[in-house]
């Protein structure tokens, strides 16, 4: 991997899995059960490569939060869960509150809000941990094809190579997965390390 | 200090409906005499209280138009009396910083019954 240095792929890993570890904290506040995450994954691909296996997105169909960050660098982060899973999730969130016959109802407003929250909860640690401020877009719930997704994101982004960071959440009792994962593309790399390599030096 | 079986104001600001109920029914449990309004956005949320100015106010940050931070300080240079709490799921510390240099509490989101105490207990606290 040339892209980055050891040092700097080491830095940036440890950066995601802070945030990711703030972003489990909040999940685990909504569902009320202990959020696992896996080993944080980062690297870089061809667009063209990007897909549901070399993702690991074990789900042909999945809910999808999107939102981008907007800042030194942009990045284009989401939160999947399968399609059935993101329904009890839901109905976690909303408690007591509302039935079960009518989690549907809320489904798409109660999933733009939890990835809201999710994916803030780990780009705004991120940001502090690298000095900077980063704008967010509002979030947009889909539920779709796996691979659709991803491409549609991919081809909105326009750029040969991009940076992905990868980590899943699992609800254990639930047998719950979900995936945070954020595309970063390689024009905004630059930017990227450019921060790293401050936070690096500061250490 | 305000004792919760008082009748009290709040706005609700955020735009999502599934926030805005859950604050509202965590509040109405402790609080079950308050009078509760929402709005949707930061505009919305200043003609509202241009009309009738709440007790407290609860804001989030990230919605369309203007942000809840931007929102937040003008209700409070024209009416510095309303408590503010501003919940929001972008933590980051500039977001925080900025809450406190406006005199407003900063909460961060998910809304639960244990954030939504916090802002209970500023707005009790605040003379």
């Amino acid at each position: 991997m040339t892209f980055m240095t050891e040092l700097q792929l080491d830095a940036l890993t440890e950066i995601f899995n802070i945030g990711a570890g703030r972003a489990a904290s909040s999940l685990s506040e909504i569902v009320g059960e202990e959020v696992k995450l896996s080993v944080p994954h980062v690297k870089l691909y061809q667009s063209s490569k990007i897909n549901a296996e070399v993702l690991s997105l074990n789900s042909a169909r999945l809910g999808a939060v999107k939102q981008s960050f907007i800042g030194p660098f942009n990045a284009d982060a989401m939160l999947l869960f399968t399609e059935e899973r993101a329904m009890e999730i839901v109905h976690d969130m909303m408690g007591s509150q509302v039935s079960i016959e009518d989690v549907a109802e809320f489904e798409q407003e109660a999933m733009c809000e939890l990835g809201n929250i999710i994916l803030n909860a780990c780009l705004s640690s991120m940001a502090d941990i690298l000095n900077i401020s980063l704008e967010s877009t509002l979030p947009v719930y889909s539920v779709g094809e796996t691979n659709a997704t991803l491409q549609q994101i991919i081809s909105e982004a326009n750029q040969p190579m991009m940076l992905v960071l990868h980590i899943d959440l699992a609800i254990e009792k639930r047998l719950s997965q979900g995936y945070l994962v954020f595309l970063l593309s390689s024009s905004s790399l630059k930017e990227l390390l450019i921060h790293i390599d401050r936070f690096i030096s500061a250490i | 200090m305000p004792h919760r079986n008082d009748i009290k104001t709040l706005l609700i600001v955020d735009d999502s409906r599934v926030s805005r109920m859950l604050i509202r029914n965590f509040v109405l449990a402790k609080c079950p005499q308050w009078i509760i309004t929402d709005a949707t956005n930061g505009d919305e949320a200043l003609k509202i209280i241009d009309h009738g100015t709440p007790n407290f106010c609860t804001m989030d940050i990230n919605m369309p138009g203007i942000i809840g931070t931007d929102a937040a300080e003008q209700i409070l240079s024209k009416y510095p009396g309303i408590s503010i709490a501003i919940f929001s799921a972008n933590i980051q510390e500039s977001h925080r910083t900025r809450a406190a240099a406006l005199g407003a509490k900063f909460i961060a989101k998910p809304v639960t019954e244990k954030t939504v105490a916090q802002a209970l207990d500023f707005f009790e606290g605040k003379p």
